[in-house]
């Protein structure tokens, strides 16, 4: 033991407080803006815009809107567009694994990059490097032959 | 009323409610961790994953924020690490890692109930994971 007990309990009362503060303030404005996001339907409007990432990333057009809805918003708000979309008008097998191949590397970008570069870690390689590696795993996946036509 | 003051009002309820499910995480994490630092288990736990935690070029504290990634989510993740004096080469190298592979359990739920191969899929991040680590931490020490 190499403090005494108030002490833990002072460390735990102000530590625990000051994350609760750094996280509030990511979560309201993160928060508003993806309700604008959502309101005016921003992701569908962009989504029309980025189909030629699928080109490069080697997947069908309709799967652009799942996944930038994960990786913009998040897990949560993905999972909830592909249930819809899977009711509606699923996406090939494929397609569906590559969009997962992705996603679970990089998603909910906006929020956990600040929430960590609140505490000090570098934004611009935790954000870009995420990017860049889920990009090259998809395009290595989408070309190998264990994908059958 | 004016839709703008109505988006915003939701998003500020939602980041709150939010927050207040978080803190039933964070706190008694962050208890856990405070009373792990300062017991007996802490030089046991940086001695045996030592020699692990050095292929990441990471101190062998670096394991408890990663474990708690693992288990629970990035919030918690971050009470963690925020209890230790990383430098912010390690932080990055930290939060990498902790960003591909975290909150498995409930991940692995999630990736179930949208029909994808779940068991595939915590392999298959546990696996990026520990390459982005190596990546990062190389990469870490000469960019920042």
């Amino acid at each position: 033991m190499t403090a005494s007990v108030p002490a833990i309990i002072n460390e735990f009362l102000t530590g625990s407080f000051s994350t609760i503060i750094n996280v509030l303030k990511v979560l309201i404005p993160l928060m508003i803006l993806i309700e604008f996001l959502s309101v005016y339907h921003v992701m569908e409007k962009l989504s029309k815009k980025l189909t030629f990432v699928t080109k490069v990333l080697g997947f069908s057009p309709s799967a652009v809107l799942p996944l930038l809805v994960t990786v913009v918003m998040g897990v949560t708000y993905g999972a909830g567009t592909l249930m819809e979309m899977n009711e509606k008008e699923p996406l090939e097998k494929k397609d569906f694994i590559l969009i997962a191949i992705f996603f679970f590397i990089c998603h909910g970008i906006i929020e956990t990059t600040a929430i960590w570069g609140t505490v000090g870690a570098n934004v611009i390689i935790i954000s870009a490097g995420r990017l860049m590696l889920a990009g090259a795993i998809t395009m290595a996946a989408a070309r190998l032959p264990f994908f059958k036509p | 009323m004016d839709p703008v003051v109505q988006i915003i009002k939701t998003g500020f309820i939602k980041a709150i409610k939010t927050t207040l499910m978080l803190m039933k995480v964070v706190l008694p994490i962050y208890a856990l961790v405070v009373i792990i630092k300062y017991s007996p288990v802490m030089p046991f736990l940086e001695r045996a994953f030592e020699p692990a935690m050095r292929i990441f070029n990471l101190p062998g504290d670096a394991v408890v924020p990663l474990i708690t990634g693992l288990f629970t989510d990035e919030y918690g993740a971050i009470a963690a690490a925020s209890q230790f004096d990383f430098t912010a080469a390690e932080l990055t190298t930290v939060a990498m890692i902790g960003l591909v592979c975290h909150s498995l359990p409930v991940e692995y739920a999630l990736s179930r109930k949208i029909g994808l191969p779940a068991g595939k899929i915590v392999i298959y991040r546990i696996l990026a994971a520990v390459v982005v680590g190596l990546i990062i931490s190389r990469l870490g020490g000469v960019l920042l």
